[in-house]
């Protein structure tokens, strides 16, 4: 798994690319923990190049969504394959997140200065 | 009857052979109760999968089983032991329609069936939602079949799927 960042505006985007598996979750994790320490309050996690997520890889999610729960806090995840959606349905994830279909439409929905 | 049964049997089974477009293969391996040897594991699934033109589409339930099964031996079964380690047999049939997939995980930890773990709560909100028992409920959804037995001092868990795509 690699993990890609960018920046827009006031938003941060996080896009793990690969297997988020029992062993690369921690990696992300770091990521997302140390973003969101750093002082990260609006949070996209693009999952377009996730070849699959497991339960690991959604405790990270559930961790994130603790963190930012709080407006203005958001986190907004897209770009879910059939398998990384798949996942989060069987496991009751999908109603606990916002989700859109891909990155634009995620950056508009976390609001902030990112117009 | 002659020499006319053993001329059936084989006529019978040249017929299945020709009915087959390949034959299942088979790898075994073990890999040390590690995060190295998860990865080690879910890379061997990866590249037969792969081999035999497999898509991501259908293999993925199975890779995500995998790490699920080893995460459970690795962090709870073997955890803190010295050299323990996790034997895995791959079996992929591509002879059959839908293709098939079969893992068989064995360990030497303590007794311990992983079905036999309560189904977790998906109806909880962000802060009371439970992780643990997650991952087994999640193997349990996407495999066809999946059965544990306790055997010659050994934790063996088989799971198996059609490969097909996953309707949700």
């Amino acid at each position: 798994m690699q993990i890609v960042e960018d920046k827009v505006g006031e938003v941060l985007v996080i896009a793990p690319v690969g297997r988020v598996d029992s062993v690369s979750s921690a990696e992300l994790e770091r990521v997302v923990v140390s973003r969101i320490d750093a002082g990260g309050r609006r949070l996209v996690l693009d999952l377009t190049g996730v070849e699959y997520i497991s339960s690991a890889g959604l405790r990270v999610l559930l961790m994130a969504a603790k963190r930012l729960k709080a407006p203005p806090a958001a986190l907004v995840l897209c770009g879910l394959g059939p398998s990384v959606r798949t996942v989060l349905e069987l496991a009751g994830f999908l109603p606990l997140f916002t989700v859109e279909a891909g990155r634009e439409q995620a950056l508009a929905r976390v609001g902030g200065t990112a117009a | 009857m002659g020499g006319g049964g053993p001329g059936y049997h084989s006529r019978a089974s040249l017929a299945r052979r020709e009915h087959r477009l390949s034959q299942p293969e088979t790898r075994r391996l073990s890999v040390p109760g590690t995060d190295q040897g998860i990865a080690t594991a879910l890379d061997a699934l990866a590249e037969m999968v792969a081999a035999h033109g497999l898509s991501k589409a259908v293999s993925w339930p199975v890779e995500v089983s995998l790490d699920e099964v080893l995460a459970n031996v690795v962090r709870h079964g073997l955890e803190g032991r010295e050299g323990g380690s996790v034997e895995i047999e791959l079996t992929l049939d591509t002879g059959v329609v839908p293709p098939f997939c079969r893992v068989v995980v064995a360990d030497d930890g303590p007794e311990f069936d992983p079905l036999s773990a309560p189904e977790p709560d998906t109806s909880l909100g962000v802060e009371d939602r439970p992780i643990g028992g997650l991952g087994i409920s999640l193997v349990r959804r996407l495999m066809d079949e999946i059965a544990y037995e306790r055997r010659d001092g050994r934790n063996r868990l088989r799971f198996e799927r059609r490969l097909v795509a996953v309707e949700a």
